[in-house]
């Protein structure tokens, strides 16, 4: 394998594992975009689109049914949430709001295991999904999962763009994100945006969770930890509360990852996560806006 | 005349005494890790520690009492294991505890039983450095690390030659000492590591990794994959996926129904050593209990550590028994001398005062999505631990 | 008249050294671990409550000091057993307790102030997260750093050397120091810079020392007590200094008080006596006939009901910025300066 088929296939790696980072980061940007809350529980949501697929294969359902229940379920997920555990405590101290995010998150994994137990539970997929390409005689692959975890990566960005610009509600969005207190008095129905955003990040991470779980083989209730704080980090970069800016900051962290693993002798690999995090505090430093320059918080 | 009323009612309330004595209980603690991230190992164990006294109940008990296993949830904490050794101990007065499927745990309440002298058998914590490392109260169930990992390496070496690949995750206790283990083996039989690297638990692409691999200049006869339950079934799908046939080598770690669930016709070519073949065509005790286990709860073991669980449980009945007392010193003692007892994952014995037990490694090999005995033995070299 | 304020704290603490033991072996293991807590969670609410930053990184500080503690106080035999790639001087030498602890806060103290300069900077949401980086960081470093830490090996041999005496000491020592800095003129400079970062600055409150001291001392404190937890289980791991820690630790804070050094002693006495209480629960329980079966992970669920409940319903905490009365009035007053304060003269 010479260099240029050993960077080719370390670029479709870390675009396929950009995907699924730039799919949860919409969703953590979007709310914090709007409500200034950092979801914690973010991440759960992947759970819960996840084992619904799971359930309802179980059941009989074919995959693309499926698919699209695991969607609806995060969706509802997240409206309960919303409803449940963040309106009570709006208009409260940012803190506050992110506290809350912790306490559901911490009891949504527990119910997991509760109902699930903590044992991880193949995934099933349908054959042609995972239909292997070669190229290069071999020494580039790639699977069906990965084209379908970046073509729904772009689908989704390009519906939440229409969505935004086009319709009315994705205005009113907008127009809460940048000053709640002004989108009311323009009567803006901030509680229905809110709603809505809440909706849509969910179920975006349903999707991811149901594609990650698709790339692992497996789901169990704790697997939504860890893509939560690394699509945290691929928003920051991106710039926290701007909806490209998590799309661009997605990839940037899933190049950074591979190349971390792929470019640097093997003795840095283990310190893949530290080197991350602490570019991430670099970056906090210099441009705490990110790569789109979202409005900074004042900075000594 | 006269006596026989009061003879009568002494008799009666000798008899009752009797029945009462009988009914109370021998207690063994029954430490696991219900929640939390090593609940997936330790639910199993406890259930098959379970099932173990519920059959052992049924056959008339211990010493003509029934046992009762006095469950704690450790939640992966260590003060919380510590405080629920303190309660088994103090409170409620086991004579022995068996649990955990891991060094961390095992060796948070570790020193508190060996401090009050009652056994502690752990169920699937395979570090060999438990014992000298608590003390002689202290019995591992499974093999050592060292062990398995040994024969892994001249199983490997034998079959396909001396360059290998060498993968393991450096944040878990157990893939990190099965790879030193295996590395040791392995080079002292003469065997080169081509190279080595490391993953996370839980990432959803090994994809970089795999790249470096198949990058090598020379590739190697085989590759051997320290990795836990949960990321197993993954790492093979997607070795294979890569294009990459190589037989693939590991430990205990691979004995989960997921590895053929979530690899599929990947699992082809995986070879791993395990306490027992897990599946119908074993042997006589391992259907027999695969059957008890789905019929008590309804689904076949999760993996390896259930069955392991379930001989910690008849290893220690055992040990009261033939101690013929509930004296926790006297049940160390026969726990020591145990020999030959027959169990589901081997029979195991505790030779020359050590308390890693000698037992036989089943390799296992997968073949068009089956498991078949690819292998039993002992390994000629042992990596000191 | 001031002494007496003393003397009775110094009072309350010899009772529950002698009376606790007596309790039994399961109950003292609580207060222990109650105590270590009250350590952790009063220098994490001087940090995050008392300055506004609010740090997810204080458990780094718990596990470095943890970690440095034991490796010095670590017997020399057992060294050669475990650490065989320990270098020079670290491998032939075993300090008894008190250095260790001294010289594992220490290394906090010089970490949480290299670390500190640059990240106290950041506000909000910011420092939050970069705050977390640190504590994913301290964590990577402890599992690779394997001939210090063994990496993810049980770090095992320490010996356990705290007892209920250690504990209180050190309690006694967090809250003096604590409660001197968070009611001083500088304590009302950290609490303005909490309020308004303009108003502060346009006083003359210089924000980055300020934030800095409280910062460093908590992370001293926080040293210390990685310390004795460490020689109280005498085993451990990185995976013991993560998430669920952390996690654990807020929720006391928050539900005692933020902004409150008693507050944060309040909130680890509740979620102990809370979550140990469900924990014996959830194993099962009989009430005369009825029988309730195990449900193992209700404790944990309940917990988080309880606490999304207290987010909804009283957001500051039990006692809100409150304390309770260890400073009396006057003294409050003399101390802050201005009689105005409306935080300190509430009982």
């Amino acid at each position: 394998m010479n260099v240029v088929e050993y960077v080719a296939q370390q670029v479709i790696n870390a675009v396929s594992l950009g995907s699924l980072y730039a799919l949860i980061a919409v969703g953590l940007s979007l709310v914090f975009g709007i409500l200034n809350l950092i979801n914690f529980a973010h991440g759960d949501m992947m759970m819960v689109g996840a084992f619904a697929a799971l359930v309802l294969q179980g059941a009989g359902v074919p995959f693309p049914i499926a698919l699209v229940g695991g969607i609806a379920a995060g969706g509802l997920a997240g409206y309960a949430m919303e409803r449940v555990a963040f309106r009570p405590v709006r208009g409260a101290p940012d803190v506050t709001a992110l506290l809350t995010s912790l306490g559901v998150t911490f009891i949504l994994e527990n119910l997991g295991i509760l109902l699930f137990s903590a044992s991880p539970r193949n995934f099933p997929l349908p054959a042609w999904l995972g239909h292997v390409y070669e190229l290069a005689g071999g020494r580039i692959t790639f699977t069906n999962i990965n084209v379908v975890t970046l073509a729904f990566a772009f689908l989704a960005f390009a519906f939440l763009y229409w969505f935004v610009t086009r319709t009315r509600i994705g205005l009113g969005m907008r127009a809460t994100a940048e000053d709640l207190t002004a989108a009311r008095l323009v009567a803006v129905r901030v509680n229905a945006v809110i709603v809505v955003a809440f909706v849509l990040a969910s179920s975006f991470a349903g999707l991811a969770g149901m594609l990650w779980a698709a790339q692992v083989g497996v789901a169990y209730p704790l697997m939504g930890f860890t893509p939560m704080l690394k699509s945290f980090i691929a928003a920051i970069i991106g710039g926290f509360g701007s909806i490209g800016g998590a799309l661009i900051g997605g990839y940037v962290l899933g190049a950074l990852e591979i190349a971390i693993v792929a470019f640097l002798p093997a003795a840095v690999s283990p310190y893949r996560d530290a080197v991350v995090f602490a570019l991430l505090i670099v970056l906090l430093l210099f441009r705490p806006g990110g790569i789109m320059q979202v409005r900074q918080e004042v900075k000594l | 005349m006269k006596f026989l009323r009061p003879l009568l009612v002494g008799a009666a309330a000798l008899v009752l005494a009797g029945t009462a004595l009988a009914q109370d209980p021998i207690k063994i603690g029954g430490a696991f890790n219900l929640t939390g991230a090593l609940a997936s190992l330790d639910v199993p164990a406890a259930n098959g520690a379970k099932l173990a006294v519920k059959e052992i109940n049924a056959a008339g008990g211990v010493l003509g009492r029934p046992l009762e296993l006095v469950v704690y949830d450790g939640k992966t904490d260590p003060a919380t294991i510590t405080n629920i050794a303190t309660q088994m101990i103090s409170g409620d007065h086991v004579v022995a505890i068996t649990g955990f499927t891991d060094s961390d745990s095992a060796l948070a309440l570790g020193p508190i039983a060996q401090r009050n002298k009652i056994p502690f058998v752990t169920a699937g914590a395979t570090s060999p450095l438990l014992p000298t490392q608590v003390g002689d109260y202290m019995f591992l169930e499974p093999f050592g690390d060292n062990v398995q990992a040994a024969v892994g390496a001249e199983f490997a070496m034998k079959k396909w030659g001396d360059k290998a690949y060498l993968l393991y995750d450096k944040a878990t206790e157990y893939t990190n000492l099965l790879a030193g283990y295996f590395k040791d083996a392995f080079t002292h039989a003469g065997g080169q590591v081509l190279l080595e690297d490391s993953y996370k638990s839980g990432d959803t692409s090994y994809s970089a990794q795999i790249t470096k691999l198949k990058a090598l200049s020379t590739q190697p006869d085989f590759l051997y994959i320290s990795a836990m339950p949960d990321d197993i079934g993954t790492i093979v799908k997607q070795v294979r996926q890569a294009g990459i046939d190589l037989p693939i080598v590991g430990g205990d770690g691979y004995d989960t129904p997921l590895l053929v669930q979530v690899a599929g016709p990947a699992s082809n070519d995986v070879y791993f050593t395990t306490h027992a073949l897990m599946t119908m065509d074993s042997t006589p005790a391992v259907a027999k209990f695969i059957q008890a286990y789905k019929a008590e709860y309804g689904k076949d073991p999760e993996n390896a550590f259930a069955a392991l669980g379930y001989d910690s449980v008849h290893l220690i009945a055992n040990a009261i028994t033939q101690a013929n007392s509930t004296d926790p010193t006297k049940i160390r003692d026969a726990l020591q001398a145990t020999k030959d007892l027959p169990g589901v994952t081997g029979a195991i014995s505790y030779v020359d005062g050590q308390r890693v037990p000698q037992k036989q490694v089943t390799v296992i090999g997968v073949k068009d999505q089956k498991l078949y005995l690819a292998a039993q033995e002992a390994p000629s070299y042992i990596p000191t631990p | 008249m001031r002494y007496a304020r003393l003397l009775l704290f110094a009072a309350a603490m010899v009772a529950v050294g002698v009376l606790a033991p007596h309790l039994g072996e399961y109950p003292l293991r609580v207060v222990i671990v109650m105590g270590i807590e009250v350590i952790m969670v009063a220098s994490m609410a001087l940090s995050n409550g008392f300055t506004g930053v609010f740090s997810l990184g204080h458990v780094g500080f718990i596990a470095l000091g943890a970690y440095s503690s034991a490796i010095l106080s670590l017997p020399v035999t057992a060294k050669h057993a475990y650490l065989r790639d320990l270098p020079g001087f670290l491998a032939h030498v075993s300090l008894p307790f008190l250095p260790a602890t001294l010289i594992g806060g220490a290394l906090c103290v010089a970490v949480a102030f290299l670390v500190g300069l640059p990240l106290l900077r950041l506000s909000g949401h910011y420092v939050t997260v970069a705050t977390l980086g640190l504590l994913v960081i301290v964590n990577v470093v402890l599992v690779n750093a394997d001939a210090f830490t063994r990496g993810s090996r049980t770090f095992t041999g320490v010996l356990p050397y705290t007892t209920l005496w250690w504990v209180l000491g050190w309690v006694a020592v967090t809250w003096l120091v604590s409660s001197r800095i968070a009611y001083s003129p500088f304590g009302r400079a950290m609490r303005v810079s909490r309020e308004d970062l303009v108003t502060a600055e346009a006083v003359g409150i210089e924000i980055l020392p300020t934030r800095m001291t409280a910062f460093v001392v908590s992370a001293f404190f926080c040293g210390v007590a990685g310390a004795l937890y460490a020689h109280y289980l005498t085993s451990f791991s990185p995976h013991a200094f993560y998430f669920p820690l952390m996690i654990q630790l807020i929720v006391m804070l928050v539900v005692g008080g933020m902004a409150s050094l008693t507050g944060a002693s309040v909130g680890v006495v509740v979620i102990t006596l809370l979550s140990e209480t469900l924990r014996n629960l959830e194993r099962g329980f009989h009430i005369g006939a009825l029988h309730v079966p195990p449900l193992y992970g209700a404790s944990q669920i309940t917990l988080g009901i309880v606490f999304i409940l207290i987010m909804i319903y009283r957001p500051q905490g039990l006692l809100g910025d409150h304390e309770l009365v260890l400073v009396p009035r006057s003294r409050r007053r003399r101390l802050a300066g201005t009689p105005r304060e409306e935080t300190e003269v509430q009982v």
